[in-house]
């Protein structure tokens, strides 16, 4: 139905509540910037602070922290056992999510909704139950807290971040393509390989990064899954914070919004942050 | 297909088949709906199963069966106190999360291009961030008498001693609130700018004031997305343990606390079985009554349009 275009030039002028409004509104919104932003931009200050303890604003520049971590053996581990632990889970996610997601946005069976919304069930489940739960499983065939587990629990978790960003991609494509690929006598596997996924893998890349990340940093699931011995970095850091007032957990924070912003530009870049927001 | 023997009736036999073989393409996602029911779903049931049981040493007792640890917990005390604190908390910063984020969103909605770009990393990038790491900055926020808060009020000169809210509840909501805003935003975003702006229009032409078009047309029409917004916002509060545990300061105990102190400091795991699984549960419930109070108020909204 066309509607017809109502001139701009009709609105009523501002009155002094609609700029009373629009001030609180403006004020919330700023606050809101401000709460969102400030806290990242805080600790990537601190960790270049040169005293011993955590002080704002910092009283001089100093690279001694980083110096600091680069000599702390025990974080440079729990970040290689969290960069293993996040590369597995990313590659765990994509060979499960990828192909249910094509399936959730090319098949024609029914029930395909309530599926949809049981593969990205997880999200709605809160980490501490994801956690709790994979650890008494585990506990009652006599597994123990291990890097298995911490994959198993955390895949749990990052596949909904795969499945949901890859049926976005895949929605967006035009099936004629690979009509035509069947057509040409091309098999259902090679149509996927050939054609389906090369068109899809913006998505697939963002969808990893983004499972990639949240393996990465997940400390809920991780605390109740990883086991003492290969502590994967979030846990190494939670026991950290707890005792140590030193601007050293600043110095690696900093590098973790560092890693968040790569992921940001590799989503913006693939397919769109826009389409993150949904 | 020429010659055969074969009646018409067995080529819809074979049809059929054939037709349940290829599943309507539903094959690809088998594996992963299987991992799940083996990831989630039963490790769920395990969970709910172990409120019932005696567990020694780690191992269940084969064949008990008991309503003892359900008995306990409800009948304690301490256990409603400790629902009502993470309700509280939940509540409340849910409310302060929709009081920051709708405005936050709504302004995105009226930006151009790169105003949009720049709210959406935003409001991104934190999400991405760990949790952990956002909740450290704030102790260094509010942290203490060095705090930044603090030597921020002493120079303004609004306070002549350090304030104390580290280690209080304003201190976990703060957190709270600033660490799950971007799960109230992201739904309140994707409402507010797919809404259709005839609406606002027209409701300015007519005379209307722009404060009461928002409150009378933009915010009736983008009540699925609060919906959204709060349940996600709720539920991920109510059962945080990592916040209240930093932020709150050492004795500081909701819900999710004890369930994560029962099961990995004191390893009384039938009494963190029984929380976590009443916590789920309630949890579910709350979920459920915020999305049936947006629906009746988006059904209520359209028929006295």
């Amino acid at each position: 139905m066309r509607r017809p275009a109502l001139e701009r030039r009709r609105r009523p002028p501002w009155s002094p509540s609609d700029l009373i409004g629009a001030g609180v509104l403006g004020t919330l919104a700023a606050l809101a910037l401000v709460v969102l932003v400030a806290p990242s931009v805080v600790v990537v200050l601190i960790s270049f602070d040169g005293r011993e303890y955590i002080g704002f604003p910092p009283a001089s520049l100093s690279w001694r922290w980083y110096r600091a971590l680069w000599n702390h053996a025990q974080i440079l581990d729990a970040a290689l056992v969290s960069l293993r632990v996040a590369a597995h889970v990313m590659l765990l996610c994509l060979a499960l999510g990828v192909p249910a997601a094509y399936a959730l946005v090319r098949g024609t069976f029914p029930g395909k909704t309530a599926l949809a919304a049981f593969l990205v069930s997880p999200q709605m489940m809160p980490g501490l139950v994801i956690g709790i739960s994979v650890l008494f499983f585990g506990a009652y065939f006599a597994f123990r807290a291990s890097h298995a587990m911490l994959v198993l629990s955390l895949t749990v978790f990052c596949l909904p971040f795969v499945v949901r960003i890859v049926m976005a991609r895949l929605a967006g494509l035009d099936p004629a393509l690979e009509e035509v690929s069947a057509g040409l006598g091309a098999g259902r596997l090679q149509t996927f390989w050939r054609v389906t996924l090369p068109q899809a893998l913006a998505g697939v890349l963002a969808g990893a990064a983004f499972a990639f990340i949240e393996a990465f940093d997940n400390v809920t699931i991780a605390l109740f899954t990883a086991s003492t011995r290969g502590r994967p970095l979030p846990v190494e850091l939670y026991y950290l914070v707890q005792y140590d007032s030193s601007p050293l957990v600043a110095a690696v924070s900093a590098f973790e919004i560092l890693l968040a912003f790569a992921v940001v530009a590799i989503a913006s870049r693939t397919i769109g942050l826009e389409r993150i927001r949904t | 297909m020429t010659g055969t023997a074969a009646t018409p009736a067995a080529w819809r036999e074979v049809w059929w088949l054939r037709r349940l073989a290829r599943g309507g393409g539903a094959w690809p996602a088998v594996p992963a709906v299987l991992y799940l029911v083996v990831m989630m779903v039963l490790p769920l049931c395990v969970l709910f199963s172990f409120g019932f049981v005696t567990i020694e040493r780690g191992r269940v007792v084969p064949g008990s069966f008991t309503l003892e640890h359900y008995r306990r917990i409800l009948a304690d005390p301490l256990s409603w106190l400790l629902f009502w604190r993470s309700f509280w908390i939940g509540a409340v910063s849910t409310a302060l999360c929709l009081a920051l984020g709708y405005p936050l969103a709504y302004l995105y909605t009226v930006l151009g291009s790169l105003g949009r770009k720049i709210l959406l990393v935003a409001v991104i990038s934190p999400l991405l961030t760990s949790a952990l790491v956002r909740t450290y900055a704030w102790l260094v926020i509010l942290g203490g008498r060095r705090g930044l808060l603090n030597t921020l009020l002493l120079s303004l000169g609004l306070i002549d001693t350090p304030v104390r809210i580290l280690n209080t509840d304003l201190a976990v909501l703060v957190g709270m609130t600033q660490i799950h805003l971007p799960f109230m935003i992201l739904p309140l975003m994707a409402v507010l700018a797919a809404r259709d702006r005839f609406m606002e229009e027209a409701s300015l032409n007519l005379g209307a004031s722009r404060v009461q078009t928002f409150f009378r047309v933009v915010v009736p029409l983008s009540l699925p997305g609060i919906g959204a917004g709060t349940t996600l916002v709720f539920a991920v509060s109510y059962t945080n343990f990592i916040i209240p545990q930093l932020l709150g300061g050492g004795n500081y105990s909701t819900v999710a606390v004890k369930v994560y102190e029962q099961t990995i400091v004191i390893l009384d795991w039938a009494t963190g079985a029984v929380l976590a699984a009443l916590l789920l549960v309630s949890c579910f419930v709350f979920v459920f009554l915020i999305t049936y109070a947006t629906d009746r108020l988006t059904a209520w909204s359209e028929r006295s349009r």
